[in-house]
């Protein structure tokens, strides 16, 4: 059994101009110890669809329909055997604890009034019930060396203001590390940061895998972040996923339009006399997603049956599948 | 050069610094000593690390900041000394594109008094009806549709508020543009559009670029030169194909070794970037050479002597390893 | 896969640009103030006090052009009656009709509290933007003489102007307003201090735009929200001061009539006639109530956050 199973996942927002449908059916599943990254512009809903998995949703969105299963645990709130506030008690026990997350900007995560050490020993006391002072400042020590911080013993009395963005964000994967997770989310973690320090934070996340056997989700926009750390990859649409498959699947034998997109959009420096040939146009509005595929619009093959159906799913490999018109056209 | 539209000349920009009212005063050298030149019809672009000061020098460039040394020449003339009718054409001619498509745009106009705002300004165009059309003109050059003029801002992705703010600098026909950060806080398929986006107006309309950004590859993509910016100096120039085949300087070949390639064959090969550390505070910059503190190759006379720019092969670069 | 699509060779004809929707924004567009106002108009205890307020204007227009009796004329024969039809608040001790008197008073103590608040709004606004955009020793000057005038006693000031100028509206106007300004120059020097950094001005002066443009069309358009909310709070705190000069003598005087002379010339009937100075009290009271609901409205529509 996979370590986490989301199946069709549909989760929604109220605003005052209408139902805003940001995840609209995603299934996907992570095992323990690979990096499976989610890919998808802003507003393609991957975001959201980890807040829905956390149980970190703000007010004005709910989940409408499918089962997320963690460690053999229905964790969905519709699903939760129990009421409402034990489904609350769960999610905080696991927050933090089994399941992890490391957000885009470290700043907004830490606390500015409390020293580095009070906020690494948190989870520590809360999840792991340790009291004693010694043994907790050992943890915090311990936890710095993991993350590649110079100087621990005199980095855990500064603030956050006083560190680097990177250094910022190495104090979150540390905390994030601190009760050794089952499961690390990484929503867009290096997004923030230079190219130099990305890298050292990429490694950093990989070996970590390797250490603790977590599965990993890496949520990103940016496919050269892929390429380097990710086993499979999940590439998000306008709420949906369209492609799925291994990384070497998904980068040489890319089926969806969207995501042969990406790919000839991006940067490659490599390549020789590389024309950018960029996707036109902008994502769909959620507030009335498109009826079809959500890429109708903006793919440059698009059909007249794309613009009425959602696109069936076909399955490449044991692990590839994509969602695309195309891979039907010859049939009929 | 020959037709520098452009000529950086030893230009340092520093901001004081107060922490007490009895210490010394500290200046935050944000750019320190740096000089370059940028030919018509060309775009030099500018890398390095956030607080490398580049944006710093866009600003000093576009006469937001006073250089505290040095001079900027455009077209010749020293930008300091423009006042009156030379500033207002100086301000037509000179524009600039910032990084964050949210906080470019006034959110209490709409997209059309937006647009229509510089040429209102420099009271471009007969009557208001002409501008409202070349504003309509203006939204179909960057693929927005005329009927986008009555919204405002808050209402577009962060790509569509991004080529909105290009036509407003479209609106002044100009001739420079620096771009500062323009697609680093764009989704990479929104990033391609703006670049071929910038493409196409410089050669339709016979623009230069300054183009600032952290990611060499794309900088790479759109300049004829690249100048690698490290604590306020440059470090090193060059033809922009060269300098990505043959980096000289090591901060240059950090930089380019840390680019996530999209091919995970290619990066499971690469081996672990070969730079320790972060980038020191410009109030507190190194002796000799700034980047000597995390340089893999530092040598004594590093923490002694400033390198100065010199010409090795068709770059330039500052550095002791290249000592003749 | 969805059973009922019957899958025709036609479907797969590629679509045109036409039939491409990109660039599609479904949802409406509407303006700051219209976002503002849909806000404003969830809060219902805001709409009451907005409704209450709008009679009272109405009323206080409209009953002493109507109404057979004067603010001012006596009538010797109906001294201190009861709430009657003729006259529905009664009458007072020279026989005056109250309720025209308090619709009176509502004229005067509703224009004072408007027309100070809007005084202050222009003089804060463009003190505090002139001082917040230019910045440096400009800026130092005009906030130390600020400070200064926030020293001072207030009502000390207020009394002084009476004393100079005598009791009228205008005076009351100018005590007023002396110090009440401040608070709306401090706010707006501390929006356009964070704003005037921020890259959309930044944009504005690089295009060429004057001083002036950038502080008004670009600056302080965009501090409207605090303002606004600002502003609603000036009036109920002019009305109070009004009425409490008036109540200790130094305001309007008689036989012109403000809430707080009402309320004074009321105080001395208090044990015969109680009922008389419920009306200038109740008057006042309910006008400070519907305006404050209208404050708090105010704020929660154009601050959706702050909550």
């Amino acid at each position: 059994m996979s370590l986490l199973e989301i199946n069709n996942l549909v989760t929604s927002f109220k605003t005052e101009q209408g139902k805003v449908q940001a995840v609209r059916g995603i299934s996907f599943s992570v095992e323990a110890g690979e990096i499976v990254g989610v890919v998808g512009e802003s507003g393609s809903g991957k975001s959201q669809s980890m807040y829905s998995l956390m149980g970190l949703l703000s007010d004005n969105g709910v989940i409408e329909d499918g089962s997320m299963i963690f460690d053999g645990h229905e964790i969905s709130p519709a699903k939760f055997e129990g009421t409402q506030t034990e489904w609350e008690k769960y999610m905080e026990d696991i927050r933090g604890n089994t399941i992890s997350m490391i957000f885009q900007d470290p700043m907004s995560f830490l606390n500015p009034v409390l020293n580095i050490e009070k906020q690494l020993c948190e989870p520590l006391i809360y999840h792991k019930n340790i009291k004693d002072k010694a043994e907790l400042h050992k943890m915090a020590v311990e936890l710095l060396t993991q993350v590649g911080i110079p100087s621990p013993e005199e980095r855990l009395k500064q603030y956050p203001h006083q560190l680097s963005g990177g250094m910022r964000q190495r104090v979150i994967i540390a905390i994030a590390l601190a009760c050794h997770p089952k499961m690390i989310i990484a929503d867009e973690p290096t997004t923030a940061l230079d190219v130099t320090i990305q890298a050292k934070i990429l490694e950093l996340i990989k070996k970590q895998r390797d250490r603790l056997g977590a599965g990993v989700i890496l949520i990103t926009h940016d496919l050269g972040v892929v390429a380097s750390t990710c086993d499979r990859v999940n590439i998000m649409y306008g709420g949906k996923i369209v492609e799925t498959g291994t990384a070497d699947e998904i980068f040489y034998n890319g089926m969806h339009p969207y995501t042969q997109g990406l790919l000839s959009c991006v940067n490659n420096p490599e390549a020789e006399d590389h024309k950018l040939r960029p996707i036109p146009g902008s994502p769909p509005d959620l507030l009335a997603p498109p009826a079809g595929c959500p890429f109708v619009d903006r793919c440059e093959h698009a059909m007249k049956v794309c613009k009425l159906y959602p696109a069936p799913e076909t399955r490449l490999s044991e692990t590839h599948k994509v969602n695309c018109w195309l891979t039907e056209k010859g049939k009929i | 050069m020959q037709n520098a539209i452009l000529k950086v000349d030893h230009v340092k920009t520093y901001f004081p610094v107060s922490t007490s009212i009895f210490a010394k005063k500290q200046y935050l050298k944000a750019v320190n000593d740096v000089s370059f030149e940028v030919g018509e019809h060309e775009t030099f672009g500018l890398v390095g690390e956030s607080g490398c000061g580049k944006s710093t020098l866009g600003r000093t460039i576009v006469r937001i900041y006073d250089p505290t040394e040095g001079k900027v020449f455009y077209k010749g003339q020293d930008i300091g000394r423009l006042k009156g009718d030379e500033l207002k054409k100086f301000r037509k001619e000179v524009q600039m594109i910032f990084q964050d498509p949210y906080a470019s745009l006034n959110a209490r106009m709409t997209v059309g008094e937006i647009i229509r705002e510089p040429m209102d300004i420099h009271h471009l165009y007969g009557s208001k009806q002409e501008r409202e059309e070349r504003v309509s003109q203006l939204l179909e050059t960057v693929g927005l549709k005329p009927d986008h003029i009555r919204r405002y801002p808050h209402e577009f992705s962060g790509g569509q508020r991004q080529r909105i703010s290009i036509a407003r600098t479209l609106a002044l026909d100009p001739k420079f543009i620096v771009c500062d950060e323009p697609i680093s806080a764009l989704d990479v398929s929104i990033q391609a559009q703006i670049i071929n986006l910038l493409e196409k107006i410089q050669d339709e309309m016979n623009i230069s670029y300054l183009f600032i950004a952290h990611d060499l590859g794309a900088v790479k993509h759109i300049s004829q030169r690249i100048g690698a910016m490290y604590l306020g100096s440059l470090v090193e120039i060059g033809e922009s194909e060269e300098l990505y085949r043959n980096p000289l300087h090591p901060y240059t070949k950090a930089l380019l070794s840390a680019i996530p390639i999209p091919d995970p064959q290619v990066m499971r090969k690469r081996a672990a970037l070969d730079l320790d550390g972060e980038i020191p505070s410009p109030l507190n910059v190194p002796t000799g050479c700034a980047f000597r503190t995390r340089c893999p190759k530092a040598m004594p006379v590093c923490a002694e002597v400033k390198p100065e720019l010199q010409t090795v092969g068709t770059s330039q670069v500052a550095c002791h390893l290249y000592a003749k | 896969m969805n059973e009922e699509i019957k899958l025709t060779a036609d479907l797969f004809e590629p679509l045109s640009e036409d039939e491409k929707n990109h660039e599609f924004i479904a949802a409406q567009s509407k303006t700051y103030f219209q976002d503002a106002w849909g806000r404003f108009k969830k809060n219902k205890m805001a709409l009451i006090g907005l409704a209450f307020l709008s009679v009272m204007v109405i009323l206080a227009i409209l009953v002493p052009m109507f109404s057979p009796f004067e603010y001012d004329g006596m009538d010797l024969t109906a001294l201190n009656e009861m709430p009657s039809l003729t006259h529905p608040m009664g009458t007072d001790k020279f026989g005056r009709d109250i309720f025209v008197r308090v619709m009176y008073g509502a004229r005067i103590s509703l224009s004072i509290g408007f027309s100070s608040a809007f005084i202050c709004l222009v003089i804060g606004v463009v003190y505090g933007g002139i001082a917040g955009y230019v910045g440096g020793k400009t800026e130092m000057i005009m906030m130390r003489i600020v400070d200064i005038l926030y020293s001072l006693p207030n009502l000390l000031i207020v009394i002084l102007i009476m004393l100079i100028f005598g009791s009228n509206v205008i005076s009351i106007l100018i005590g007023i307003c002396i110090t009440a300004w401040i608070g709306m120059a401090r706010l707006v020097r501390t929006q356009v201090l964070t704003l005037k950094e921020q890259e959309f001005a930044l944009a504005a002066y690089v295009l060429g735009a004057s001083r002036s443009r950038i502080l008004f069309k670009h600056l302080v358009i965009n501090c409207m929200g605090p303002i606004i909310v600002n502003v609603t709070m000036l009036v109920p705190s002019a009305i109070f001061t009004e009425a409490f000069l008036s109540f200790i003598g130094i305001g309007i005087s008689a036989p012109a009539a403000s809430w707080g002379t009402l309320a004074n010339e009321a105080r001395t009937l208090i044990e015969s006639n109680p009922i008389q100075i419920i009306w200038p009290v109740l008057s006042i009271c309910l006008t400070m109530l519907s305006l404050n609901f209208i404050g708090d409205g105010v704020s929660d529509a154009f601050d959706p956050k702050k909550k």
